[in-house]
């Protein structure tokens, strides 16, 4: 199988401070890839190199076996979707106007919203459960609220890939299993950073570990998650509790072990 | 819940609007024409010649010129602020009427003899001028508060170079600039109208060819950005297109300050911010905003006109705070 997004030799960085160094790694069709790490680890840096935020990299990222850099904006939109972290707008925006906007990609100046536009909205509004919010003021609304709209919009989109960057950052237990659960029922092929471990355990199907700009593992949920591996990347001891029928349930982190504050310069 | 009045009823309602203003507009002014002559002279021709120059060459270009000159700024305030997501932007910040000012200034110290001709047009270099500088550094600053700044201190440079010029200069000069300063719409004529009425249609063909565009920077350069737009590029072709709206008005009325900073506000308090919706509430309400303000500098006072900018600030201060008041307090 062919890979849809190639990284290869990915390297960036900020004057003298080296970001990524040398990445490779592919992402293939119905993948949830969860990129993990800590604090400064590079993850926000490379979704923005993938999506052509951040262009003065070095080496290649393929997607659909052509070079991104050579795809046009309008080509990347219409085939990766990304929801970034809820930036407020300034001023008032309803719900189904921010949904809208995923037409965009796709819309020539003056054209008007078609039948097939509509129902693609009104799809969206379904299945992110906001039909009876769609005229609601985007600020108004909850965070986990404001996540869905953006997914909402990602859907109208109609992209092969999904990106999204912290996607579970300041939301309450509830609202992060409610969009994780929401982002694996779309049957999408899905990047996401995230920092809980334990919701990258449950909700993706492979992890990437980086750490200070470097590829440190790639693989299997359970091999990614491997305490020493973690250990020598977060600074801290942890454990897998294992439940009764032998399955994984939740990392912890041995906190009292505490000592060198380290990788806290995002 | 977002008041989201039907878009061809408000049309219909702000067309109504526009055309009772127009109309009742004509009916005031220095000559005592009754309303039945006024009608009668507009629909067929006038018997009295003096009421057929009174209200063909002076009262309905007058009110016209109001409207289109209105309805420019409010719109070049409205893309402004929707375009660099800020809700103080405003033609004047990125120094156009600074720019305007300074070519004012050189036209009436350097060419007294064609001041007619010349101040407009030296009026609307000096705006093209403080633009094409603000672009200039606009092309080095990829963010709208940089951008913002980088006008705001064109502005205050092109004023000083404008006062020193006056320091130095014919006392009578620094009235002429001075009263031009403060906007009127005394001297415009027919042909003024046509001009400000082609680029205002031009300018609204092009916002609302990108209407959704400009919607999408709402949340974000990054976020409109993952959508196929080329934000640097968009937002400055609205830059250009509020600089040409705003220096043509700009050369023709002088400086009427706050009707592009406020009637937009006015307009999100009712249509709400999408910019479709904006741009048609802010053109007929701006339109009809500066034809009122023009028939009261024409009347408050007798014998006397008012220089326009001075009422636009009056009137738009204090129902700008009332606005904002009610705002405040039915956010809780």
């Amino acid at each position: 199988m062919h890979p849809l997004l190639e990284i290869k030799d990915l390297s960036w960085s900020i004057e003298t401070k080296n970001i990524l160094k040398k990445l490779n790694w592919s992402l293939y069709q119905g993948e949830i890839l969860g990129i993990i790490g800590p604090n400064g680890a590079g993850k926000t840096s490379l979704l923005r190199c993938i999506i052509q935020h951040i262009t003065n990299y070095q080496g290649t990222i393929n997607f659909a076996g052509k070079n991104i850099s050579t795809l046009s904006r309008q080509y990347i939109a219409q085939h990766i979707a990304v929801v970034n972290q809820v930036n407020e707008p300034v001023f008032k925006l309803c719900v189904i106007d921010v949904i809208r906007m995923g037409l965009l990609p796709y819309k020539a100046l003056f054209s008007a919203e078609t039948s097939a536009d509509t129902l693609a909205i009104n799809q969206a509004l379904e299945k992110t459960d906001l039909t009876s919010l769609k005229n609601e003021e985007f600020t108004h609304l909850s965070g986990g609220e404001q996540q869905r709209t953006l997914i909402a919009r990602a859907l109208v989109q109609k992209t092969d890939v999904l990106i999204l960057d912290e996607p579970t950052n300041h939301l309450d237990v509830y609202y992060q299993h409610q969009i994780l659960q929401l982002v694996k029922s779309l049957n999408l092929t899905v990047i996401m950073t995230i920092h809980d471990l334990n919701l990258a355990h449950d909700y993706c199907s492979r992890l990437l570990l980086l750490d200070k700009g470097k590829l440190i593992a790639d693989g299997a949920v359970n091999e990614v998650l491997e305490p020493s591996q973690l250990r020598g990347v977060f600074g801290l001891p942890c454990q897998p509790f294992i439940s009764s029928d032998g399955k994984f349930t939740k990392i912890h982190f041995q906190a009292s072990c505490l000592t060198n504050p380290q990788n806290d310069n995002d | 819940m977002i008041k989201s009045p039907n878009l061809l009823n408000s049309i219909l309602l702000l067309l109504s609007l526009s055309i009772v203003s127009i109309s009742a507009a004509l009916t005031f002014g220095a000559a005592d024409i009754s309303t039945s002559q006024l009608f009668t002279c507009l629909i067929n021709d006038c018997n009295n010649v003096i009421n057929q120059t009174v209200i063909w060459q002076i009262r309905l270009p007058r009110v016209l010129v109001g409207f289109v000159a209105g309805a420019g700024l409010a719109c070049a305030g409205a893309i402004l602020q929707n375009t660099t997501r800020n809700p103080l932007a405003d033609p004047y910040l990125f120094g156009i009427v600074s720019g305007a000012g300074l070519g004012a200034t050189i036209a009436s110290i350097g060419f007294t003899e064609q001041l007619s001709i010349a101040l407009p047009l030296a009026a609307f270099l000096g705006a093209l001028f403080s633009i094409s500088l603000v672009f200039l550094l606009s092309v080095t600053m990829n963010k709208s508060e940089q951008l913002l700044l980088a006008g705001v201190a064109i502005s205050f440079m092109l004023s000083a170079v404008s006062q020193f010029i006056l320091f130095t200069g014919d006392p009578l000069a620094t009235n002429r600039v001075l009263f031009w300063l403060m906007g009127s719409l005394a001297r415009v004529d027919m042909s003024n109208f046509y001009l400000i009425l082609g680029v205002l249609i031009f300018s609204l063909v092009i916002i609302i060819a990108y209407h959704q565009h400009i919607d999408a920077l709402a949340l974000g350069d990054e976020n409109a950005s993952t959508l196929g737009i080329n934000v640097t590029k968009l937002r400055l072709l609205m830059l250009a297109i509020c600089a040409a709206l705003t220096a043509t008005i700009v050369a023709y009325c002088g400086g009427i300050a706050f009707v592009g900073l406020m009637i937009p506000h006015i307009v999100r308090h009712f249509f709400g911010s999408s910019t479709l919706k904006l741009i048609i509430g802010s053109s007929f309400i701006g339109g009809c905003f500066l034809i009122w303000v023009d028939v009261i500098a024409r009347s408050a006072i007798t014998d006397l006109e008012l220089p326009i900018g001075i009422i636009t600030s009056i009137i738009g201060s204090v129902f700008f705070l009332i606005i904002m008041m009610q705002g405040t307090r039915s956010n809780g």
